[in-house]
C-alpha cells in the first residue's frame, strides 16, 4: 500500500482516485478526506478537470426508455413519464420487461414474441409502415432434456438482444450461465453472462452482429460468475438453439409477414 | 486551468441548478440531454447493458436528491454528472471484484488503445490537449492509463491483464500521471 510521504505522493493518490485504479478501501479513504478538507477536494477537482475530457471519446449510448420510467416512478415525479423520450419513440414493446418475462414462460415463446414484435408496430404506426425495416431474429435455446432454457430475441437495428429465462436448469453454487454465439464452423464468441431468474438485455457489438444469421447458433455454458476466464467455454454446454429468420434483403418482407416469420422460426 | 464553457454546457448548468430547486421539467430535460452520454460512460466500464442501466437509474435518483449541492462555480454540470457516474460505476465494479479476481481478463481482452480521433472540431480544446499529452507517453504506459481510465480496473487487475508485476504497473501509471500533469499544466 502506498503511504504518501510528501506533497507529490499525496497529489498522486488523488490522481489515482480520479483515474480509478484504487481499490475500494483506498477510494473510501480519499472520499473521506475530500469531505474533511477543502484542500483535498480542490486537488481532486483539479485532477478531474485534467482527466475527464477523455470521456469525450466515449460514444453515446441511448438507455432503454424503461430507465426513465423507473427513475420517474422511484422519485414519484408528477411530470409525464414520457417527457425525456422526445428524441426516441414512445416506450415500445421491446422495452417492456414484464412482457418478455411473461413470454419467456410460454412454450412457443419465440413464436408469440415475434408475432407481437413484428406485427404490432405496423398496426400502431400506420402512417409509416415500412420506413423502419424491422429486423429481428430469435432463438429458442433448448436444454438436453428438451425443455426450453431461454429464449433470445435479437434487435438488429439497435444492436441488442434480450434473453428471457423459461425453465433453465439449476446450476452448482458459484456457477453462472454464459451465452455464446457460434457461427457455422467457427469458434464460439462470448455474448455475455445471462440470468436464470430474469431477462437480460445484452448489447450486440457490430462484429457480433455481422456473425448473426440463419447458420449461426446460440449456446449456453456453465462458467464462473465473472465469465469464462479463457474467452472460450470452459464448462459444459447445457443448452443450444438455432437462430431463426435471417436479416437478408428479404428481411423487410419477412418481417411484414408475421405468419411466415413465425412459421420459419418453428421449423 | 481555464475551462471554456460552451452554450450547451451553460444550459446544462442551468438545468441542474433548476433540478436542485425541485423543477421536474428541468430534471426531465437534463435526463434527455445527458443520459446517453452517461450511459456510454457506464457501459464502457461495466460492459453489460443491464448493469449499466441499473447504475444509470441510481445516478439520476442521486442527481435529483443532490442537485441542490451543485455549485456551478466549482465545476460544470457535465463534469459533476460524469464524475458521479464514474464513481458509481467504479463502486459497482469493486462490489463484484471478488468474482472477477479469480478470472482476470487476459491481455487480448483489453480495450484497444484506440488512436485519438484526431483534431475533431467537436472535441473540446481540453480534450485535444489531453490527447496530445497522452501521445507523448511511452506506448505501453499510455495504453495502461487509457485502459485504467476507461475500464475502472484496479492496479492489481491492470497488472494481471498486462502480465507485469504490480510494482511495474504502479510505476508506469504514476510516472504517466506526473508526466501528464507537467504537460497539461505547462
Amino acid at each position: 500500500m502506498n503511504t504518501p510521504i510528501d506533497d507529490n505522493n499525496h497529489n498522486l493518490r488523488y490522481a489515482e482516485y480520479v483515474l480509478g485504479v484504487l481499490d475500494a478501501d483506498a477510494r473510501a479513504e480519499v472520499a473521506h478526506e475530500m469531505l474533511a478538507s477543502d484542500e483535498v477536494a480542490t486537488a481532486v477537482a483539479l485532477w478531474q478537470s485534467r482527466l475527464l475530457p477523455l470521456t469525450e471519446s466515449i460514444e453515446d449510448v441511448a438507455p432503454a426508455p424503461y430507465v426513465w420510467a423507473r427513475i420517474h416512478d422511484a422519485l414519484k415525479l408528477d411530470a409525464p413519464a414520457s417527457t425525456p423520450a422526445r428524441a426516441t419513440p414512445r416506450p415500445r414493446l421491446w422495452d417492456n420487461l414484464a412482457l418478455w418475462h411473461w413470454l419467456g414462460l410460454g412454450a412457443s415463446a419465440v413464436a408469440v414474441a415475434l408475432l407481437l414484435v413484428v406485427a404490432l408496430p405496423r398496426h400502431a404506426n400506420v402512417t409509416a409502415p415500412s420506413a423502419t425495416s424491422v429486423a429481428y431474429m430469435a432463438s429458442t435455446i433448448k436444454q438436453d432434456n428438451g425443455a426450453t432454457g431461454w429464449t433470445a430475441t435479437m434487435d438488429l437495428q439497435h444492436g441488442r438482444m434480450i434473453v428471457v429465462p423459461a425453465a433453465p436448469q439449476a446450476l452448482a453454487q458459484g456457477k453462472a450461465p454464459e451465452l455464446w454465439l457460434i457461427p457455422a464452423g467457427q469458434k464460439p464468441i462470448a455474448v455475455g453472462m445471462i440470468s436464470r431468474e430474469q431477462p437480460t438485455t445484452l448489447a450486440l457489438a457490430p462484429a457480433l452482429l455481422k456473425q448473426l444469421g440463419a447458420t449461426a447458433a446460440l449456446a449456453v455454458s456453465v462458467e464462473p460468475p465473472g465469465g469464462s476466464p479463457t474467452g472460450q467455454p470452459t464448462g459444459p454446454v447445457i443448452a443450444k438453439g438455432a437462430i431463426g429468420a435471417a436479416p437478408d434483403v428479404q428481411g423487410n418482407k419477412v418481417a411484414m409477414n408475421g405468419d411466415g416469420h413465425v412459421e420459419r422460426t418453428r421449423a | 486551468m481555464t475551462v471554456t464553457r460552451t452554450a450547451e454546457h451553460q444550459q446544462l448548468d442551468r438545468l441542474l441548478l433548476q433540478s436542485g430547486r425541485s423543477d421536474q421539467q428541468a430534471f426531465a430535460e437534463l435526463y434527455r440531454r445527458t443520459s446517453s452520454k452517461l450511459m456510454g460512460v457506464c457501459l464502457r466500464m461495466l460492459r453489460d447493458r443491464g448493469a449499466a442501466e441499473e447504475v444509470l437509474q441510481e445516478i439520476y435518483i442521486t442527481v435529483w436528491h443532490r442537485a441542490a449541492s451543485f455549485d456551478a462555480a466549482k465545476a460544470s454540470a457535465m463534469t459533476w454528472l460524469t464524475t458521479m457516474s464514474r464513481n458509481k460505476a467504479i463502486d459497482r465494479l469493486r462490489q463484484h471484484r471478488e468474482e472477477l479476481l479469480d478470472n482476470p481478463l487476459t491481455l487480448d481482452e483489453m480495450v484497444d488503445d484506440q488512436p485519438s480521433p484526431g483534431a475533431n472540431a467537436e472535441n473540446s480544446q481540453e480534450y485535444r490537449r489531453l490527447e496530445s499529452c497522452l501521445d507523448a507517453l511511452e506506448p505501453r504506459q499510455r495504453r495502461s492509463v487509457r485502459e485504467a481510465f476507461f475500464s475502472g480496473a484496479t492496479y492489481n487487475e491492470l497488472a494481471a491483464r498486462c502480465d507485469v508485476p504490480l510494482g511495474t504497473m504502479k510505476s508506469w501509471i504514476r510516472r504517466s500521471l506526473m508526466q501528464l500533469r507537467t504537460c497539461l499544466d505547462s
